[in-house]
């Protein structure tokens, strides 16, 4: 149960937290 | 009749569950149609489609396209509503499914549209039955949420929502990313990013379907009983769907979410031109994008952090909060331009977009409170046409106020300034709303059905 757990959040976290990192990327054009 | 894969009964926890698989399930669904913040990405490359380098007689105009992003809107409120109680019945997973069949189903009748150049074809196709998928999608996994954590509603269904605001900032950098891969001499690679994402959201989305789970009747977290006294405004009752919109609590809740978004969805779509003409020859096209996306970051951010926090002061205070803060902020806005100082507008914004995030979060909750859990997804369904509403109304206050302003004479740079003391009267209007919100009356109540009494021997 908690290997399928660190996997669905794996899952999910990953595209997440490229998204934030792209959006962070172009968010610091503001402050250039 | 014996269950399906995908019938409730199906989908019921065993002993041993971890709770905290849901949430991931919910949140699969979530991240794939908040596709939709990010459908602008593909205006204009959808206004290329003959010329490739740039439009050409018979390619279709902005204004054309404008239209696939409403239509998608109005029916994620509509089938939000009319299938909320379908929803309810079948449970999270045959809804999820369908969810799933439609959104991506959506992209793929999109792409026969864009293959024959025929737009009516893609309004169908992400409009009408996308639009379905969203909100199928968006209400499927609430009350399942709110079932598994009745010790933290706001967190579990923030958690969620969350997803849709997250949804926009993974999609707008892959469909550039893929738009640039499928490029070539004959194509500007839409056709082909609209295939791969249709299948690539289903896919994403079948996670949720296959791992989601609902709690048995009977369940409680384990160490945890429901207080004795119930709090302020939280009720213990239930209400099914078709007496609670008859009540003047759900219409109070209605306008609460209508003014909030209105509020922050017209600032949300004229951000990038408003930071521009604000702060002219200091904020450039390049910088002004960073401001849009620093704004969706706020706006995922503050899902989780307002329906977080709700949980601890209650769903009224937050929305006091929303509303006061508001105020004071949107009313702060144009001294910000007078003063030229971008730091306090973009501060002032990432705090106003939290609140507008905050406020979809906050609402399943504050439907849970105040109408129990019986039929809550189907009441967030019938609540979410406030938010088709304020998909047109916030857009066409800020654009033809401002258009109005520049017509009189208004510079550019103070053509805002009225539509943001505007904002201010909408958010006052949410403000005396929540403020006369009070317990639903008992004769709104539901009582379950008597169980059939067995006669004697």
């Amino acid at each position: 149960m908690k290997l399928r757990l660190a996997v669905l959040w794996i899952a999910v976290g990953i595209p997440l937290a490229w998204g934030v990192f792209k959006t962070l990327q172009n968010a610091m054009k503001l402050f250039q | 009749m014996s269950s399906t894969f995908f019938d409730r009964e199906s989908t019921i926890a065993g002993p041993g569950f971890n709770r905290f698989m849901v949430p991931p399930a919910a949140l699969a669904v979530h991240l794939c149609i908040g596709q939709a913040y990010a459908f602008s990405t593909f205006n204009l490359p959808l206004t290329k489609l003959i010329g490739l380098t740039q439009s050409a007689p018979g390619d279709w105009n902005l204004k054309e396209l404008g239209w696939i992003f409403s239509i998608a809107i109005v029916f994620l409120g509509s089938s939000a509503a009319v299938f909320g109680r379908w929803v309810e019945r079948v449970g999270p997973r045959k809804s999820m499914f369908v969810a799933a069949l439609c959104f991506g189903g959506g992209f793929l009748v999109s792409a026969v549209g864009i293959h024959l150049h025929q737009l009516w074809i893609i309004y169908l196709g992400y409009g009408v039955l996308g639009g379905c998928g969203l909100g199928i999608g968006y209400i499927s996994p609430v009350s399942t949420l709110i079932k598994w954590f009745p010790d933290r509603p706001g967190m579990a269904t923030g958690m969620a929502i969350m997803g849709f605001g997250g949804g926009a900032l993974i999609a707008a950098p892959l469909s550039v990313l893929l738009m640039a891969n499928f490029k070539t001499a004959t194509s500007n690679g839409v056709l082909e990013t609209f295939v791969t994402m249709g299948v690539i959201y289903f896919m994403f989305m079948m996670i949720g379907v296959l791992s989601v789970r609902v709690p048995a009747d009977d369940w409680k977290p384990s160490g945890w009983t429901a207080p004795a006294k119930p709090k302020q405004l939280v009720t213990t009752a239930n209400v099914a769907v078709d007496q609670a919109w008859r009540t003047p609590q759900f219409w109070l809740l209605w306008v609460v979410l209508c003014m909030n978004v209105t509020a922050g969805i017209g600032v949300l779509g004229q951000a990038s031109p408003m930071i521009q003409e604000m702060f002219p020859g200091k904020v450039t096209a390049p910088a002004a994008a960073g401001f849009v996306g620093l704004i969706s970051l706020f706006n995922m951010i503050g899902r989780f952090f307002w329906a977080s926090t709700s949980d601890y002061i209650g769903r009224r205070n937050t929305y006091m909060v929303f509303f006061l803060l508001g105020i004071v902020l949107y009313a702060a806005v144009p001294t910000t331009g007078h003063i030229g100082s971008t730091a306090l507008f973009v501060a002032a914004f990432c705090v106003i977009l939290s609140m507008y995030g905050g406020g979809f979060a906050t609402i399943p909750a504050y439907l849970r409170d105040m109408f129990g859990t019986y039929q809550v997804g189907a009441i967030h369904g019938r609540l979410l046409t406030a938010w088709s509403v304020a998909g047109v109304l916030g857009p066409v206050l800020v654009n033809y106020i401002r258009q109005y302003q520049i017509d009189n004479g208004v510079p550019k740079a103070q053509a805002y300034s009225i539509t943001m003391y505007i904002m201010c009267g909408l958010l006052l209007i949410g403000f005396l709303c929540n403020f006369a919100m009070r317990a639903v009356r008992a004769n709104y109540y539901y009582h379950a059905p008597a169980a059939p009494q067995r006669a004697p021997a």
